[in-house]
């Protein structure tokens, strides 16, 4: 096929833009199985099977309640955090159970980052909210500190803007602004994963775009696994997406598939305004 | 499917999308008839319905604008997605197949116009009724199965076109050899092959019509799938 030419065009590229991704061909990143989440008696995530592609981005979408949030966050054990919840089944980061005994929960945030709806700058300025992880892991030395606040700035499409106000406070700036510090942030420490849960919800739609915008650029370097509640917007983010209704993953694939000729008809209607 | 088409949390989405298809079916009520009519006033020599058939173009023109705004209209608000998307799409291009029936509709009243001018002589207008009476009933089946979301009725339609260009074909030969006996009656039977040419784009037009339905209740795009294949590509 890729040989394939009318009129001397090479259409193979053109082919190429539009191929449908296939999850069998990447590379899992995390690879969940058979994953229950109760809090208390109630079970809110049933069975989940599925793997988050490596660098690339994986949305999940669903009505409230359904359960994408408390997935996202067993990605990096936010979980542990409630008292009740209580979980089956493993979660594989690479190679290696996260809910194994022993893991180093500190070690697996800072390897699986995390950004709210809420953008939550700390009361301090731009550089060191930036700066704040690399601190707490020991690095003081101002070069490597100037220049990874420099890269995470950069990486969050962030420097232009603010670098020449690095010392000002975090709060002053807009609240777009401050979603793309944070992201910065958690950046920052060079994570493989990033959870965004609602990254845009309370931004307006320039800076939603914008954001938008930056998660096409960070999947060149990090796995990305967003929680929405736009469909809009995880057609547009997205590489893969998973639709979830009551705890349990009901269709998960190539997103240009889903949001054109989705296999089930659960999913068919939600995306297309029917549920209910 | 069928039930697809409402139960929109929108009411008024609901009432956009089954709006659209109502119009579409309504234009395609008029080029059903415009098709009829034309081939009519050919075998009656029926002069004042060919002028009536090609005002009728002007309806046509302008039902194909409107439709196709209504859908530039309902995507820009709307961002449909799945079955709605692919509804609105194919029905955006399956206007523009309809409109193109009615532009071969014109043409074959064109000549049906000069064919009464240069007189009787019914000869070729065998080939016309036949194939006439194949494509008007193309038109129809594929109307109706967009109207019932058919997907067998237009496969059925799509197997038809190939009959329809077999008796195009059958028809070119024997009126060939007819030119060549009778040098004199090239200009008509020229007309007469335009005319056939037209029936026979018009029952390429009912296919595409039937491949873009296929694509809305299947997602499966069909158009340069050959008739026989199609079931096997949906399955």
């Amino acid at each position: 096929m890729s040989e394939m030419k009318a009129h001397s065009i090479d259409i193979s590229a053109m082919q190429r833009s539009q191929q449908t991704l296939r999850i069998e061909n990447e590379t899992p990143c995390l690879t969940v199985n058979n994953l229950e989440l109760f809090y208390g008696d109630k079970q809110a995530l049933n069975g989940i099977d599925m793997i988050i592609p490596e660098k690339k981005v994986t949305a999940f979408i669903g009505p409230s309640g359904c359960g994408k949030s408390t997935l996202l966050r067993c990605f990096n054990r936010m979980n542990d955090l409630v008292d009740t919840c209580r979980i089956t089944g493993e979660i594989n980061l690479h190679d290696t159970n996260i809910y194994a005994k022993g893991t180093e929960v500190a070690e697996l945030r800072r390897r699986v980052g995390m950004v709210f709806q809420k953008p939550n700058p700390f009361p301090k300025s731009i550089y060191e909210n930036v700066a704040y992880g690399l601190r707490i892991q020991g690095i003081n030395k101002k070069r490597i500190l100037d220049e990874t606040v420099e890269w995470a700035l950069r990486s969050a499409a962030l420097w232009d803007e603010v670098k020449d106000r690095l010392h000002e406070s975090a709060l002053g700036m807009s609240g777009g602004q401050q979603q793309r510090l944070v992201i910065a942030r958690t950046v920052a420490v060079k994570p493989e994963v990033l959870l965004l849960d609602e990254p845009a919800s309370a931004l307006d739609p320039i800076s939603t775009l914008k954001i938008e915008e930056l998660i096409h650029e960070l999947k060149e370097e990090f796995t990305i696994a967003i929680v929405t509640h736009n469909m809009q917007q995880a057609a547009r983010v997205s590489d893969y997406t998973a639709f979830m209704y009551m705890g349990d993953l009901i269709e998960f694939g190539d997103t240009n598939t889903l949001f054109t000729n989705p296999s089930k008809q659960q999913t068919e209607d939600y995306i297309t305004g029917r549920y209910g | 499917m069928k039930e697809l088409m409402t139960h929109h949390i929108s009411q008024q989405f609901n009432t956009e999308l089954e709006d659209l298809r109502q119009h579409f079916l309504t234009m395609g009520g008029v080029v059903e008839k415009q098709v009829s009519d034309a081939i009519e006033a050919l075998l009656n020599s029926n002069s004042e319905l060919a002028e009536d058939v090609r005002e009728q173009d002007a309806t046509v023109n302008k039902l194909d604008e409107l439709i196709d705004e209504e859908c530039t209209r309902i995507l820009a608000k709307r961002q449909p997605a799945a079955s709605d998307l692919r509804m609105i799409l194919s029905i955006s291009k399956a206007v523009s197949e309809l409109e193109r029936m009615g532009d071969e509709a014109k043409k074959i009243a064109k000549f049906t116009l000069s064919l009464i001018e240069e007189g009787e002589s019914p000869r070729g207008y065998v080939e016309i009724n036949r194939i006439g009476t194949m494509v008007s009933r193309m038109i129809h089946d594929a109307l109706d199965a967009t109207a019932r979301l058919d997907i067998d009725m237009a496969i059925k339609v799509a197997k038809q076109d190939r009959v329809v260009d077999m008796e195009y074909k059958t028809a070119l030969r024997s009126l060939a050899t007819y030119m060549m006996e009778d040098p004199r009656s090239i200009t008509r039977i020229l007309n007469v092959i335009w005319v056939l040419r037209s029936l026979e784009r018009i029952g390429d037009y009912a296919r595409h019509v039937c491949q873009h339905l296929i694509y809305m209740v299947k997602g499966v795009d069909v158009r340069h799938v050959p008739a026989q294949e199609i079931q096997q590509e949906i399955e």
